[in-house]
């Protein structure tokens, strides 16, 4: 059986690895990218860049980002206000004034403070105790009273209700008059700051309209241009102005002038994490034409730099690097680029699902280029660009070369860097892997470290924060299974990787038991056994249950002993009682006096079976016998005392018990045995009638064995099988011609609509 | 016996149609350009259907809410509207049974507010949804409401797959069906294929359940064509703004000539952006539209096919695309005139 994650479902067979594809198959539903990834960005790249790691489902990778326009700078501006109020407002009490106080609130507060009301409302009373200036009150209040007003446009729910209209609110001409009042007559620079940042946003929604309506342009009159040019020398390049430049790359962009918004949106990007996410959305070059211009407005090479590290991310990572190597080979935002060429190479894709053999596909321009960059190691983490060349050439299926880059990424690994050197050793041990042709006892010992270090990171005894090692997993425990199986070891294939198919022969069991009972395991055996997921006690379980099939009820009772709890849980109904219409609800449900557990159930055949033999209650022995047999097939009420995770623990339908097992567990043979005995031992026509009703159960469920099992049933859906019609002949028959005066008879016409419409077809 | 039946209406039909032709609008804010007014005024007097909103499944907020909800820029007074509501299948999936009543209460209030504000007096209201065999049940339950909440009479689109297996996927409980005679294949990124949007061979393998549907049908034709972009043999998205001008741009592309290909294709000779797509050097576009001729041809197909039916609707998808195929009102009028 494969490891399945509930997520995702890996396979990787030895034949795809050692061509350096990758075989997936989808488990449905979204999944985390370290499933399938050897490569974390996370060891490479700085932590700012982490919501565009590469992400195959989603707009931003991990959850350690806000993407909320309302409430993204939240943070960012109470800070800059507790610096500002010398700290002298609570942190609780500067938030709640900030964004959540109503406009009556923030003004009730004033007023209070002004001495016009006697209480502070409910929300802030804690205020009475800060220790703001009178100055420092005015200028505060003034400027939240006119920045509360601004909300009413600038902050929305762009959420469409179904009970509400979403109107566009219009800012009011009153607002601009006041905003610029009090822009002009403050003096400190970070109010007036501010209120040219509010300025700057009054001006862009109020253009808003009219752009929207039409964007051609026409000359640039825009009152929004003119105030950020006027004053913007006059302020510090911190978050405020640059926040305000976004609103004018707004501008641009609604008028069309995609080359200025998208520079513009690039110096936003590159000023803070906070901005990023923003900027990078609003980032779009419409035409060649566009972008250039966008690259001739950059001053320097660093604002280059910075548009096309932003028209990597978005579209192209290997132009962008190309770019950014020529212009400064040093440049951190190279990093980003290389980890999500990387990251996306490795990912997989619509058509690997459909066609396993489908090998990732690299291009020779993206290899050239990591290799060439890696080779030259003028960028300033060399170690990073040999890993990823090393691993583009290990998907490649190139190992010799992999190799010259990690042996050269060793040497440069930074000191003191737990995650870069996990990255290494994992990509290492990927390229050992890939290399691995035939495993002796020497490679058995190499592995030894490594085996048990992936077993110690699944197990969470070593662990290091991001680093995917899930894809090293699974590759690892599916080469080393189908290695060791094409080289005829089938118990150690087995260890790394179990299969139905090794449980069915005995052999193969004890040698398993033997392998786990061995007081002195080499060091690599007891590395391996940490990937084996079952305990002698399953083992012994196993084989006690397959000979509870074959009536060998003395030897399973033995083994059953021995296996532990396996065999000592309780069943959620009694497997003694038969019913007319199987109900394993009912029956789960029903008043049980007893409890039986998986063992007590042998016990009491085994009782039973000596009664019988004494000559004793031939009847309802041997009835019991049919019910206890029924039951612990798929029909019956107690599945759990066969399903084990070695023989499938989840079926729910007879064509999910592995085939190995299904007939063993579908079929209704010894309950018939018994119910016949039981008729032939019974006294009266009604204890017949019952035992050849029971008998037609197991009738039934023969034709449903034989009709889900007919290779020409294969492609159909159960709901598309008939059964309609087909009855349990041969039973119904006996009933309806012999026994249809028993009570028995009448019993089963009222319960059983199909044995009914049996009766009104005769 | 049929077939001669059949080769009697098609030759009748064409010299005394009684159908009406319309078009689609559907985009979120309501504005023709001159020339789609004279289009809509001479080719389908006036008849649009119109989309209202979206329904979809909101992740954040757990509930099925209005989107795109059209905006109105110019006045709709002169123009004869058919709202429509497109519903997504997830919307109906997570949508739990109970709340489908609920649900369509809600979508025709909104849906009469908004033709109230907008002085739109309607006769019938389309409904729009690729329901499938697990969103049936949840389907007809909101047509069921629906129809209740607002007495007018109730359209739902018809896609082939659906006429083809009407046990399997039902019929809805509407007034009349509007079969959606397009998208005939899936996008595919081979190049050897054909035409997605409409080809005779693929259409031919729904279209004879067609007269047996128990539904009367009109007709909705596709006037419209996008370019498909593959990359790396993947679909990377296809686009209705690129045109096979721009495709024939020597400087940018070059047309893959092989005679096996049903479809234009080209490939990129540079990387470079292009009405806000990035093209790189090697992706492939495929081009696939329809024409006069080929929605004739269309329209003949399927024509004989359906079930014989006075004043058929016939509309084309969509307005804002017809002008680039291009197409005229006297092509249109003539396609029409095949029902």
């Amino acid at each position: 059986m494969q490891k399945i994650s509930k997520k995702f479902l890996l396979i990787f067979s030895l034949a795809v690895i050692s061509a350096a594809g990758v075989v997936w198959a989808c488990g449905g539903g979204d999944w985390d990218e370290s499933e399938y990834s050897n490569f974390s960005p996370e060891a490479f790249v700085d932590h700012q860049y982490s919501p565009f790691f590469y992400n195959s489902w989603q707009s931003y990778y991990g959850s350690d980002f806000n993407d909320d326009s309302n409430t993204r700078y939240n943070q960012q501006v109470a800070d800059e206000w507790n610096v500002y109020l010398d700290s002298k407002i609570r942190q609780k009490d500067l938030h709640t004034l900030l964004f959540k106080s109503s406009y009556a609130e923030i003004d009730s507060s004033y007023r209070y403070f002004k001495g016009d009301l006697k209480i502070l409302p409910d929300s802030l009373s804690s205020l009475k105790s800060s220790g703001l200036t009178k100055k420092q009150r005015s200028t505060f209040f003034e400027y939240l009273l006119l920045a509360k007003k601004c909300e009413q446009f600038a902050v929305s729910n762009q959420t469409y209700y179904w009970d509400e209209k979403v109107t566009f609110v219009s800012p009011e001409p009153e607002v601009n008059v006041s905003l610029l009042k009090a822009f002009k007559k403050s003096h400190d620079p970070f109010i007036r700051q501010r209120y040219w940042f509010q300025l700057i946003r009054y001006a862009y929604f109020e253009e808003l309209p009219a752009l929207n309506a039409d964007s051609s342009a026409g000359p640039d009159q825009s009152g929004l241009v003119t105030l950020f040019n006027k004053y913007q020398k006059s302020f510090p390049k911190n978050s405020m102005y640059y926040r305000a430049l976004g609103y004018l790359a707004g501008h641009y962009y609604k008028r069309q002038d995609f080359a200025r918004a998208n520079y513009l949106y690039s110096l936003c990007y590159n000023f803070s994490s906070e901005m990023k996410i923003p900027s990078k959305w609003s980032f779009h070059p419409q035409d060649e034409k566009d972008w250039e211009e966008s690259l001739m407005l950059a001053k320097n090479k660093e604002e280059k730099i910075t548009l096309w590290h932003m028209m990597g991310i978005v579209q192209d990572e290997n132009r962008a690097i190309e770019n950014i190597y020529a212009l400064d080979p040093k440049s951190e935002k190279l990093d980003l680029l290389l980890s999500r060429l990387i990251n996306q190479i490795e990912a997989p894709n619509a058509e690997v699902y459909r066609d396993s053999t489908t090998q990732i596909k690299i291009t020779k321009e993206d290899i050239a280029l990591v290799d060439r960059i890696a080779l030259k190691g003028d960028i300033k983490k060399p170690y990073y660009w040999n890993m990823a060349a090393g691993y583009l050439h290990v998907l490649t299926g190139d190992v010799a070369a992999a190799g010259k880059f990690y042996r050269q990424a060793k040497q440069q690994l930074p000191a003191n860097n737990r995650l870069a050197e996990a990255q290494y050793r994992l990509l290492n041990w990927n390229l050992y892997l890939s290399g691995l042709k035939k495993i002796d006892s020497e490679t058995e010992t190499e592995m030894v470290p490594d085996l048990n270090w992936l077993a110690d990171l699944r197990d969470q005894k070593d662990t290091l924060a991001n680093l995917r090692y899930q894809r090293a997993l699974s590759e690892s425990i599916n080469l080393l299974s189908r290695l060791y199986k094409k080289q005829g070891q089938l118990l150690k294939s087995e260890c790394f990787q179990t299969s139905t198919a090794f449980y069915v022969k005995n052999e193969n069991i004890d040698a398993m038991k033997s392998l786990l009972g061995k007081t002195n395991q080499t060091p690599f055996e007891k590395a391996m056994l940490r990937y084996y997921p079952y305990d002698p006690g399953d083992l012994y379980y196993h084989q006690g249950l397959m000979l509870v099939y074959q009536e060998k009820t003395d030897a399973a009772i033995a083994l059953w002993e021995k296996s532990g709890e396996n065999a000592t849980f309780d069943l959620l109904a009694n497997p003694f009682n038969g019913r007319i219409n199987d109900c394993h609800d009912c029956d789960f449900e029903a008043l049980q006096t007893k409890k039986y557990t998986a063992l007590d159930v042998l016990k009491t055949i085994k009782a039973i079976k000596a009664e019988i033999a004494a000559g004793k209650n031939l009847y309802t022995n041997n009835l019991l016998l049919g019910n206890v047999y029924y039951n612990i097939t798929h029909y019956g009420n107690a599945r759990v005392f066969y399903q084990t995770a070695i023989t499938g623990s989840d079926a729910t339908s007879p064509m999910d018990i592995p085939l190995e097992f299904r007939s063993r567990f579908t079929s209704s043979a010894i309950a018939e045995k018994y119910y016949l005995r039981a008729r032939s031992a019974a006294k009266t026509a009604t204890q017949q009638a019952r035992c050849t009703f029971m008998a037609a159960k197991c009738e039934r469920n023969d034709i449903y064995n034989e009709t889900f099992n007919d290779p020409a049933n294969e492609k159909k859906y159960y709901w598309d099988i008939d059964f309609t019609t087909a009855y349990a002949t041969r039973y119904f028959a006996d009933l309806y011609t012999r026994y249809r005066n028993t009570a028995f008879y009448r019993e089963v016409i009222q319960e059983c609509g199909y044995f009914k419409s049996y009766v009104n077809g005769q | 016996m049929l077939y001669c039946v059949l080769l009697i209406l098609v030759s009748s039909c064409k010299d005394r149609s009684t159908a009406h032709t319309a078009f689609y609008f559907w985009k979120t804010v309501f504005q023709l350009k001159p020339g789609e007014k004279e289009l809509l005024r001479s080719a389908a007097n006036n008849r649009l259907y119109l989309r209202f909103f979206d329904i979809v499944w909101n992740k954040q907020e757990l509930q099925a809410l209005p989107n795109g909800v059209i905006a109105f820029k110019e006045s709709v007074s002169a123009l004869s509207i058919t709202p429509v509501i497109y519903i997504t299948n997830q919307s109906l999936q997570q949508t739990a049974p109970s709340g489908i009543d609920s649900l369509a209460f809600k979508a025709n209030r909104l849906l009469v507010r908004l033709a109230a504000e907008n002085g739109i007096v309607y006769k019938d209201i389309q409904i729009d949804c690729d329901w499938s065999v697990s969103t049936k049940t949840r389907y007809f339950a909101f047509l069921r409401a629906f129809k209740r909440y607002n007495r007018k009479k109730l359209e739902a689109t018809i896609r082939l797959h659906q006429v083809k297996y009407p046990e399997r996927t039902g019929v809805p409980p509407v007034d009349k069906g509007l079969l959606m005679f397009y998208n005939m294949g899936k996008i595919s990124a081979a190049l050897n294929v054909r035409n997605s949007i409409y080809n005779p061979e693929d259409a031919a393998a729904y279209i004879a359940a067609l007269p047996h549907y128990h539904l009367p049908l009109d007709v909705a034709l596709p006037a419209f064509s996008w370019a498909i972009q593959i990359r790396a043999d993947k679909v990377v998205q296809s686009y209705a703004k690129i045109s096979l001008a721009e495709l024939s741009n020597p400087q940018n592309f070059e047309q893959i000539s092989s005679g096996s290909l049903s479809v234009p294709a080209f490939t990129a000779l540079k990387s470079f952006y292009l009405k806000g797509v990035y093209v790189k050097t090697g992706d492939v576009f495929k081009f696939e539209g329809t024409d006069h001729e080929i929605l004739a041809a269309a329209a003949k197909q399927v024509s004989a096919y359906l079930a014989p039916l006075n004043n058929r609707t016939v509309i084309y998808y969509e307005i804002s695309s017809v002008n680039l195929l291009p197409l005229y009102a006297k092509d249109i009028k003539e396609i029409s005139a095949h029902f």
